[in-house]
């Protein structure tokens, strides 16, 4: 009977947290759906009366009232594809580059604490004050406007947090077993590669789950790095609803739900790793 | 192996590092259109009597008193409630949600929540027969608008963290310790939690380096107002040196400053946690 | 494979491959050219359309609009110019960047005296007003563009509501006078109260006035239109000096802050008076305020020529011509927001980039993109035009504001002097700071330092 009680509470409290943390969800993607007339209006509608697409297909009258045409959604394709390649490159890159690296520092203890502390810092270098650096560097290695200029500096800050989680997820695979591969004649790499690699399988993913989302939702320095459709990722592509004149809450509502989603598909699909990534080895039994 | 590492920290993360640090002692604005000039140590000066300097300080420390605290706290109560719960994998991933979303669209969907006269949050007041309030305009509670806005967006983060710590704790010792009489409360707080302490700790630091460079909710919602009330540092910086000129000798004083507090704050709290054990690379 | 067979075989590929190069054009044409123009979203869809006929008539010249909103868009440029990274041909830069921005245009006036071929003889210099022209076009005597979204602020107020016989009567009790537009700001308080339903419970309106004061460069802009009106009186100009188009309202003829003065002081005090006749002042943009109107929950709005569209399509003003009037600034003075459009020095291909210029601000398209998109008109001919001004009330006003209307300094410090005035204003408005000529004299003197 308590125990009934209890769990009727639990869940209770649980559904009452919930609506906090996900009705800026629910609202943003309801507002994707309603016509102009419906983004404000007092009361609020909660539950949408009417549904459109034509937030998402700038049908209708457009945000300008003459027929939208730089803001239509058809528009966001190639923005879409942009961050598709950043996020996925930095992902792997970072994933990749952090495992060498991590394995390296657990297994040979290479450069120690001051090295591990070192990559820490790079972390927390502001990006704000690398953006002119950046720019600069970039324009003249011709690598302004281009996905790689995101990949790069995208690395920066999703490699160091990478590096510093894979060291204690290797640090919990047995040294026996690359101690075997290595009396078997394996080289390092290989040892890395065949044996550690895959049993580290869910810390890289969660990995590379997170770096996806970081380079996903960067915007700054995609800002000041990229100009144009050929480079520009999503979030950049958003502020182009804010105009002088009228915040577009629909369209910016859609544009939004496309941009989010993806990286929620993906990391939903991720979540198993996620769990049991994300504890950083730090805890053992 | 960690050549790759190596090159690319150094290549992208030492040169702009350098290029800060020599702009920070020289005057060098894009929009006069003159070389850099050597100054010394005036930005530093400058900032010493910067004004909004000072309330972007004080700003980045209520968002590091209040938020982080808060966030520690619903994320080790939401991992402990939620075990258990009806429906527990659904709102396991549901709760992934916030985390997961781009800033720029959280501010957008904040901005929306936030309206004064039509928001759903003032309606919600309304209900309770409250006034409404200017979630963006008014001193205080915009500072509690963006406070709530970090719990929001970063709660979940903990959250997943703890949880998933959670679900390692070795049974075995649950179980004596219930064996020997312990109530659910007792487990928690001799077992769980001391399991939990290190990723506790490892949240909290990357949180800290977070909260301090908070900036894209900061653009997306109040763009600092009102006053100076919510201007974080990094905001700050982005104004003095991107947006209003590129004033990138002061700029980098300002950046300076911020790495400074934020290698300072970490490097004490990585000693005090003895972050070197936890990655195993001294002997305890 | 013998030698004729080869030599043959090189022929007939040299042909297939002119062919392919240039189907069907003699030799000398130029290749195809893509020009990259950055605009601010106000003008985006009016300049890609306008991009789209210039393609056809030009079907070797593309045209690429990148919408790039106003936060970004000046910071962007001004990194790109700068690096000379040639990242755009064209592009809209707004009015006070103009000093910041002129050493990365083209002087068009030079150009087009090298390039007489290029020139359209029916262009009409003439056509543009000397103030805009300067303010939207020249920098230290370089014509850096031409003006291209001539945009303002406008005073909308609700026509219907205004016209109300019942209400009209119970304001004239209560204030002697006729409920009309407001022609000061002292008077705005009056009818921003009457229009509040806290003050009035029969107001149709919960609030006056919408008004805009955030932390965002919106309110250094609006401060102009309450402090222009004493800059600009008898006394203002006796006491000031005429308004340098550099300098702006905010200067003496001196160039110096003018601001920090009884007048100055006047002005943000006239600001705080309408604060509690308008929902959320320091929390509003210009989403905010529009969406206020819009929804018919205030009476009146200054804002920028572009909301009209938004207006239009708003289910609660129709029909608009009915329910929004749209009358001058209350104190007489507009400030002004134009965009001029230029050529980037860096850019590749300059000529092609001035023949589009020229084609988007010639007479046609200055009224086509007004009537179409309305973007407000650069040149006389559109305002004079009478399918333009029969189909858009805005035109009598706007001919009349561009005379008056004051401005922000266009000098390079400008983004600066606005960001720490209007932390200081905001403050003031906000309680946390005395309103005081000593306050302001603090923020002159933040400007002294800068200005140095």
């Amino acid at each position: 009977m308590r125990e009934g009680a209890q769990a009727v509470a639990k869940l209770v409290i649980t559904l009452a947290v919930m609506v906090f943390f996900l009705f800026p969800v629910y609202w943003l993607v309801t507002t994707a759906f309603k016509p102009g007339s419906d983004w404000f209006r007092w009361p609020p509608m909660i539950i949408p009366q009417a549904l459109t697409l034509d937030n998402f297909t700038g049908g209708g009258s457009g945000i300008y009232g003459g027929g939208g045409g730089t803001t239509a959604i058809e528009n966001i394709v190639p923005y879409l594809r942009n961050s598709v390649v950043v996020a996925l490159g930095t992902a792997l890159i970072s994933t990749f580059v952090a495992a060498l690296a991590g394995y390296a520092i657990s297994r040979f203890k290479i450069g120690g604490m001051p090295f591990v502390s070192w990559i820490i810092s790079v972390r927390m270098l502001p990006p704000i004050a690398a953006a002119l650096p950046l720019y600069v560097t970039f324009r003249l290695l011709h690598l302004l406007d281009t996905w790689w200029a995101l990949i790069l500096v995208h690395l920066t800050f999703t490699t160091p947090f990478a590096v510093w989680v894979l060291i204690s997820f290797f640090n919990e695979i047995p040294r026996e077993l690359d101690e075997a591969a290595f009396v078997d004649g394996a080289t390092p790499f290989a040892t890395f590669w065949r044996v550690v690699l895959p049993l580290s399988a869910p810390g890289l993913a969660a990995m590379m789950t997170l770096s996806f989302v970081q380079s996903w939702g960067e915007f700054l320095l995609a800002l000041i790095l990229t100009s144009t459709a050929r480079a520009q990722t999503l979030p950049i592509y958003l502020g182009r609803y804010i105009t002088g004149f009228r915040v577009a809450w629909g369209p910016l509502a859609a544009a939004g739900l496309v941009t989010m989603l993806p990286v929620v598909v993906f990391s939903l699909l991720m979540q198993r790793y996620l769990l049991r990534g994300l504890t950083f080895g730090a805890v053992k039994g | 192996m960690i050549l790759p590492l190596v090159a690319l920290l150094v290549g992208l993360s030492a040169y702009p590092f350098v290029y800060m640090l020599y702009m920070s002692a020289h005057t060098y604005n894009l929009a006069q259109w003159t070389p850099p000039r050597y100054v010394g140590t005036a930005n530093f000066v400058q900032m010493a009597r910067d004004s909004t300097m000072r309330a972007s300080l004080v700003f980045t420390g209520l968002m590091a008193g209040i938020a982080l605290p808060v966030e520690l706290l619903l994320g080790l109560g939401l991992a402990l409630l939620l075990r258990g719960v009806v429906g527990e994998r659904v709102w396991r991933s549901l709760l992934l949600l916030p985390m997961m979303i781009p800033a720029v669209v959280a501010g957008i969907a904040w901005k929306m929540l936030y309206n004064f006269e039509f928001g759903p949050v003032n309606y919600a007041l309304s209900k309770f027969g409250l006034e409404r309030i200017s979630w963006l305009g008014d001193f205080t509670a915009a500072r509690i608008g963006l406070i709530i806005i970090d719990i929001w967006q970063w709660t979940p983060f903990v959250f997943l963290v703890l949880y998933a710590g959670l679900q390692n704790v070795p049974r075995d010792l649950v179980e004596s310790a219930t064996v020997d009489g312990a109530g659910g409360w007792a487990v928690t707080r001799f077992i769980e939690l001391p399991f939990l302490a290190p990723l506790i700790w490892v949240v909290l630091i990357v949180r800290l380096i977070d909260i301090l460079k908070l900036f894209d909710i900061v653009y997306m919602t109040t763009f600092g107002g009102p006053g100076s009330a919510t201007h974080p540092l990094s905001f700050y910086i982005y104004k003095v040196g991107v947006s209003f000129g590129w004033d990138v000798g002061y700029g980098s004083a300002l950046s300076m400053l911020l790495l400074a507090v934020i290698t300072l704050l970490t490097n004490v709290l990585i000693r005090i946690l003895h972050i070197d054990r936890l990655l195993e690379l001294e002997r305890a | 494979m013998g030698p004729t067979k080869r030599r043959w075989l090189t022929v007939v590929t040299g042909l297939v491959a002119l062919l392919l190069a240039a189907p069907l054009r003699p030799a000398w044409t130029q290749a195809p050219v893509t020009l990259n123009v950055w605009a601010s979203p106000d003008n985006a869809d009016a300049l890609a359309d306008i991009g789209q006929r210039f393609t056809q008539a030009n079907p070797t010249i593309k045209i690429t609009v990148t919408p790039i909103s106003w936060e970004v868009l000046y910071p962007r440029m001004l990194a790109d110019i700068a690096s000379r990274t040639g990242a755009f041909d064209v592009a809209t830069w707004d009015v006070m960047t103009a000093g910041a921005m002129a050493p990365g245009f083209v002087d068009l006036a030079k150009f087009r005296e090298d390039n007489p071929r290029l020139v359209d003889p029916a262009y009409d210099l003439k056509d543009f007003h000397p103030t805009i022209w300067h303010i939207g076009g020249v920098w230290a005597g370089k014509n850096i563009g031409i003006p291209f979204y001539n945009n303002t602020m406008l005073f909308y107020y609700r026509k219907d509501h205004f016209a109300n016989p019942t209400l009209q009567a119970k304001f004239k009790t209560q204030y002697g006078r006729d409920l009309k537009p407001p022609t000061t700001w002292q008077e705005t308080v009056d009818v921003a109260k009457f229009f509040t339903k806290k003050f009035n419970p029969d107001s149709p309106t919960d609030y006056g006035i919408a008004l805009m004061f955030p932390r965002t460069h919106t309110l250094f802009y609006m401060y102009v239109l309450f402090f222009a009106p004493y800059r600009r009186s008898q006394d203002g100009l006796k006491k000031f000096g005429p308004v340098d188009l550099d300098y702006g309202d905010y200067f003496t003829a001196k160039k110096e802050p003018a601001f920090a003065t009884p007048e100055g002081v006047k002005a943000v005090e006239d600001m705080k008076a309408l604060l509690p006749y308008s929902p959320d002042p320091l929390g509003a943009d210009y989403g905010e305020t529009l969406e206020s109107f819009a929804r018919g929950t205030v009476a009146m709005v200054p804002q920028w020529t572009g909301v009209w569209a938004a207006f239009r399509e708003a289910a609660a003003l129709k029909p608009i011509e009915q329910k929004v009037g749209v009358a001058l600034m209350p104190g007489g003075h507009s400030v002004s927001g134009i965009w001029g459009l230029g050529i980037n020095v860096a850019s590749k291909h300059k000529p092609e980039a001035f023949r589009f210029l020229q084609f988007a601000t010639n007479k046609a398209n200055d009224k086509a993109k007004f009537i179409k998109f309305g973007v407000a008109p650069a040149r006389m001919s559109t305002l004079k035009d009478p399918e333009a001004r029969r189909l858009d009330p805005r035109v009598p006003v706007l001919e009349a504001t561009y005379p008056t209307q004051g401005y922000r300094p266009r000098i390079p410090q400008e983004p600066k002097l606005e960001d720490i005035t209007v932390g200081v204003l905001s403050e003031m408005l906000g309680g946390k700071r005395p309103i005081t000529v000593a306050e302001l004299a603090k923020l002159a003197d933040e400007w002294a330092k800068l200005l140095k």
